[in-house]
């Protein structure tokens, strides 16, 4: 982190009349990372004619294969949102583009330049950019996500202590890697297991760096509140691994589990959790009117 | 069907047969096991196109059961899952635009669903729906098979190719978004749907003509011709994806179709609906996910 301060954001917006509403302002933003690589996102903000700012901020941050949020429908709840594209997703991937699969288990032998190091950088450098913003509450800000987006939800918590006031984690991965690994054949986690069938030789190697990246490791530096949920079937993030790291939060903390599921980890029911979890902290005032 | 749609599905059949699939397998062995060895694809398609999949192939010396995934709404698809691997000569397809598949065409997202809409013949769906027909054909003419059964899963891309190429002996649709397209994208602002709201909203002239060219690809005006057992998932409630919504679809359907309704607990969901297909293919359902001891 030391070393991406040192990189100025030179952050950019550029507004999408396409994808805008009477309610909500939709930009294309950009903004430097670790390496000098330029990072994508989606910017969703309520009008000002429609609500006065103000407002909390808020991280949408994706899943592994799934394409970056652009959270409207956040910012139509009041956030000043951001849905983040780390390097390598589509739009932030010209300078680095390891594919999926791939992402896993690039350089996944040098913590120095492990794909996630600067992925996490990127998705923490967010936080940045809604600090730009004068429309922004810098004292309300959260980051939410599921799957990866879980993952990088404890760790741009972790990072940016200073900054976020509360997360919502749903199926961490990218915590316990080495015995989520053992405990299942699905993707991604598969691609460990595939790396290391080819190059067993290589595993010690693995082992240390992903110490280095384990959300097991970030969590107990995080202060602000969490919320997390696990599916106990989860074939993609094994639920040992997400109590794993539950068990190492620290601060306020909630833990949902949800018998029968798999990497859905009960979102048919949490997302009004998440919702309320959110507000409870970060107090939005939601715009008036439709989408 | 009408006359009109019929006559477009036909010529895209014939375009199709103008270029010869010359198919290439480049052996994956990172993604290949004791049990199973999986390719990587390349074929032609309507464009010209080359298009892209993953195909895997029990390593057992008997036929193997056929199993078609067609791409999800996104830019990647997953390797064929570990344990479908080891039971089905499976091909995980990827269509233009996509990762793997993504020269000279790169799809965006959200954007994908509006790409060409004012017109059947330009709507990038025609393409999409060639590539997956293409990968139908690929499947049905592998060896491995030795003319056993063939399932079919995805969203409507699913239905759509069953429709279009009728030997498969089981289809399994869920998540569907071209039925019913602009009546659903009107009770809702999630995406994909939302970027058809974004199109009319920029472009309400266009309704008329975006309404005509989604007749083409509606699946309820092509799933007679369906001869195979169909699954239909839905979820609760009177809305886009419930039971009551899908009654139209499921009425049209040719051979036998049915609705599961989804428990949204996705390890049940998922481990029943294995089953039905593999009950349907004569193979073994497999369970992916562990019960925590």
């Amino acid at each position: 982190m030391a070393a991406a301060e040192r990189i100025p954001l030179n952050p950019s917006t550029a507004p999408v009349p396409l994808r805008s509403t009477s309610t909500v302002d939709v930009f294309e933003i950009g903004y430097d990372s670790l390496d000098n690589v330029r990072v994508a996102g989606w910017y969703c903000a309520p009008k000002q004619a429609h609500l006065a700012p103000p407002y909390p901020g808020l991280l949408i941050v994706p899943g592994y294969i799934a394409e970056p949020t652009l959270p409207k429908s956040w910012a139509q709840l009041g956030y000043a949102t951001v849905g983040v594209a780390p390097r390598g997703k589509l739009r932030s991937n010209r300078q680095y583009n390891p594919g999926y699969p791939g992402l896993l288990i690039d350089n996944i032998v040098d913590r120095n330049t492990y794909a996630y190091r600067g992925f996490y950088v990127d998705a923490a450098r967010a936080v940045d950019f809604l600090f730009t913003r004068p429309e922004v509450d810098r004292a309300r800000i959260g980051v939410h996500g599921s799957s990866q987006g879980g993952a990088l939800t404890i760790t741009t918590a972790a990072l940016r202590p200073d900054a976020i006031r509360c997360g919502a984690a749903g199926a961490p991965y990218l915590c316990g890697f080495m015995d989520a690994a053992a405990l299942t054949h699905s993707y991604p986690y598969e691609e460990i297991n595939e790396y290391l069938r080819r190059y067993p030789d290589r595993e010690p190697a693995v082992r240390e760096t992903l110490n280095y990246f384990d959300g097991i490791n970030f969590a107990p530096r995080i202060r602000c509140p969490m919320q997390v949920n696990l599916g106990l079937q989860d074939d993609v993030c094994p639920p040992e691994t997400g109590f794993a790291m539950y068990d190492a939060l620290t601060g306020p903390k909630t833990l949902h589990t949800y018998d029968g599921c798999g990497h859905d980890a009960g979102a048919y029911w949490e997302a009004a959790r998440v919702e309320a979890f959110l507000a409870e902290h970060l107090e939005p005032a939601s715009v008036a009117g439709g989408a | 069907m009408s006359q009109g749609i019929d006559a477009f599905w036909n010529a895209l059949d014939d375009d199709l047969a103008r270029y010869p699939m010359k198919a290439e397998l480049e052996p994956l062995p990172q993604h290949s096991t004791a049990a199973s060895t999986t390719y990587g694809v390349r074929l032609t398609s309507v464009g010209p196109y080359r298009i892209s999949g993953y195909y895997s192939v029990p390593n057992a010396p008997q036929p193997a059961p056929g199993l078609l995934i067609t791409p999800r709404y996104g830019s990647v698809n997953n390797v064929p899952d570990y344990y479908d691997r080891e039971r089905y000569a499976v091909l995980q397809l990827i269509h233009r635009g996509q990762r793997r598949a993504d020269r000279p065409f790169a799809a965006a997202y959200p954007g994908l669903l509006t790409v060409g809409i004012d017109s059947p013949e330009t709507y990038i769906y025609r393409g999409i729906v060639a590539d997956c027909l293409r990968g139908a054909e690929f499947l049905r003419s592998r060896p491995e098979l030795d003319g056993g059964p063939v399932g079919i899963q995805g969203d409507d891309l699913a239905l759509l190719t069953a429709a279009r190429r009728p030997a498969f002996t089981a289809v399994l649709a869920s998540e569907l978004v071209l039925y019913r397209l602009l009546e659903a994208s009107e009770r809702t602002t999630a995406y994909p749907w939302e970027e058809l709201n974004d199109y009319l909203r920029t472009a309400p002239e266009s309704r008329p003509a975006v309404a005509n060219t989604l007749g083409y690809f509606d699946p309820i005006h092509h799933v007679s011709s369906i001869r195979s057992r169909t699954m239909l998932t839905a979820i609760d409630g009177n809305g886009p994806r419930g039971e009551a919504w899908l009654d139209p679809l499921r009425a049209t359907c040719g051979g036998s179709c049915a609705t599961y309704r989804l428990t949204h607990k996705g390890a049940i969901d998922h481990d029943w609906l294995d089953a039905w297909m593999a009950g349907q293919l004569g193979t073994e359902p497999r369970s992916r996910f562990r019960v925590l001891g």
